[in-house]
């Protein structure tokens, strides 16, 4: 059986302080990903 | 001056028209043919499909934004291509029939100088007997009224549980061997999930996922290997997880073939023939391309020049088997090498091969995911060939200096867990590149695990819901919207 998301994994989840700040940062770790460029794969 | 037709307003049509009309003179005319008439924002389909949110809210008219942007609109479908023109006309065409107003029925030449097709996917309903939606108990959210439709069928399945103590059974998956789009699936399958705890009536509602996926969590893109919690997992563990903690069962290697009134007919990879019943049912339909015809100057079929079911690209399409494919398979540019004057971004171009390891089911059925290409790469996609037009217009000869393969681009699928500001989850996983390389990250499954992660919570829905919002916005080429990515 695979692993379930814990209690306090849940808790963390919901938590809309921590949420918040993951909010800023997924959006900072996103843009970086996505507007950082993108080429191609031949020389 | 130079006359540029996109066929197409979706996602990767809209992008190069706004591209375009922003950095273009008006010298040069920017003509966009598309049946539709309103714009939509697919990746919200799904809220509209458990109705949290309208149609309404995730659409507007293309005419009277691109009348205010001075961009050409005809709202017809593309009949057939003519890139080298014809007898009557020396320059390239396409013909074009159109679909509404007093012109409907009506077929016109539309010459240009540059063509970009955009026409992505045609929803193959028809290639899984049974499966068009709102028949069968069976539905779709790839289009927001097929979302509208399903909501319907929802919320009335929701009354009839909370009146009576009956219980019942949703299915939620791919609807054809060689689907796509697993991402819109999951998320929808999350949602009903979340609603159905909402309503109070969730343990009375068994939810499977079915999938032509070998894994969970493969998203038609071989799965990856993404940093969690600073921990590195498999996307298929990330998706077991989630399932098994909302009670999701699965069936996995699953080619859909049949739906009659609350029954799948479906062939696994063992070769076993099953049958799945369910009281409600939104399942992916298979794409395919529109069945294009092309003719040259003497009016004979090249169809094969321009069309591989999608359109040929700058890809190689050499067949070899999985072990020898590599990411510089993939196109680079989007331009077709016959006709240098046409580009398919988007979903339009013809993938050289999937991202999935193909796999056959005993009795020779091919049963995996076909390689997606929505969203993201749409728009990515779209942009560069917009800007490489840009640049051979204003050097005045061709220029091919933006490029962008797959195999060195990175996405993000924010998939909505459920809906609302305090109540809401999301699953958000980025992806560096989307198809995967196996020679520059040997020990990372393709993927450079820096820029592959994955996270669950409310942060991810409020992230999903502030892409709707600025999304909305920069199709609606309100002030500075070109400063929000692709």
């Amino acid at each position: 059986m695979a692993q379930r998301i814990s209690k306090s994994q849940h808790a963390k989840m919901k938590n809309p302080i921590i949420q918040f700040f993951k909010f800023i940062y997924l959006n900072i770790r996103i843009l970086k990903i996505v507007a950082g460029g993108h080429g191609g794969t031949r020389n | 001056m130079s006359k540029i037709v996109i066929l197409g307003a979706g996602i990767a049509g809209h992008t190069a028209a706004a591209h375009l009309r922003r950095k273009l003179g008006k010298e040069h005319e920017v003509l966009v043919v598309s049946p539709n008439k309103n714009y939509q924002w697919i990746p919200s389909n799904i809220w509209v499909g458990i109705g949290r949110m309208k149609s309404k809210q995730i659409l507007f008219p293309l005419e009277p934004l691109y009348k205010k942007k001075n961009i050409g609109y005809k709202q017809a479908k593309v009949i057939s291509f003519h890139p080298e023109g014809n007898d009557t006309s020396g320059k390239p065409f396409v013909n074009v029939e159109y679909v509404h107003g007093e012109k409907k029925g009506n077929q016109e030449k539309v010459t240009y100088d540059y063509l970009i097709n955009a026409t992505g996917p045609k929803l193959a309903f028809e290639l899984t007997e049974g499966l068009l939606p709102a028949t069968n108990k069976v539905y779709s959210v790839c289009t927001y009224d097929h979302a509208e439709h399903a909501s319907e069928a929802f919320l009335k399945l929701v009354q009839q549980l909370k009146a009576t103590d009956k219980k019942a059974k949703i299915l939620i998956g791919t609807g054809h061997a060689k689907a796509t789009c697993q991402g819109a699936a999951f998320e929808y399958i999350l949602n009903i999930e979340k609603e159905l705890v909402k309503y109070g009536i969730r343990n009375r509602v068994e939810i499977t996922w079915i999938s032509n996926e070998y894994e969970l969590g493969d998203f038609g893109m071989d799965g990856m290997l993404l940093d969690y919690n600073g921990f590195n997992m498999k996307s298929k563990d990330m998706v077991e997880m989630i399932f098994e903690d909302r009670g999701i069962k699965w069936i996995l290697g699953a080619g859909v073939q049949r739906i009659e009134d609350g029954i799948a007919y479906y062939e696994n990879l063992e070769g076993e023939y099953k049958t799945e019943t369910f009281d409600f049912a939104m399942l992916i339909p298979a794409f395919s391309g529109h069945g294009f015809k092309a003719y040259n100057k003497k009016e004979e079929d090249i169809t094969d020049k321009l069309f591989k079911g999608f359109m040929i690209v700058d890809a190689d399409y050499t067949a070899k088997p999985y072990e020898e494919w590599t990411v510089q398979d993939w196109p680079e540019t989007y331009q077709n090498p016959s006709y240098k004057n046409i580009f398919a971004p988007g979903i339009a171009f013809a993938p050289p091969h999937s991202i999935s390891k193909p796999r056959k089911s005993k009795n020779g059925t091919e049963i995996f995911p076909s390689p997606p290409r929505t969203g993201m790469p749409s728009g990515i996609t779209a942009k560069l060939v917009a800007d490489n037009i840009i640049d051979s217009i204003k050097k005045g000869q061709p220029s091919l200096s933006h490029k962008g393969s797959l195999g060195n681009m990175g996405a993000a699928c924010i998939a909505s867990a459920g809906y609302g500001i305090t109540q809401g989850s999301g699953v958000s996983i980025t992806t560096f590149p989307i198809v995967p390389d196996y020679e520059k990250y040997k020990n990372t499954g393709g993927r450079d695990i820096k820029k592959t992660f994955g996270d669950i919570g409310l942060a991810g829905h409020w992230v999903k819901l502030a892409l709707h919002y600025a999304f909305i916005y920069k199709a609606k080429m309100k002030p500075f919207w070109w400063l929000i990515p692709e």
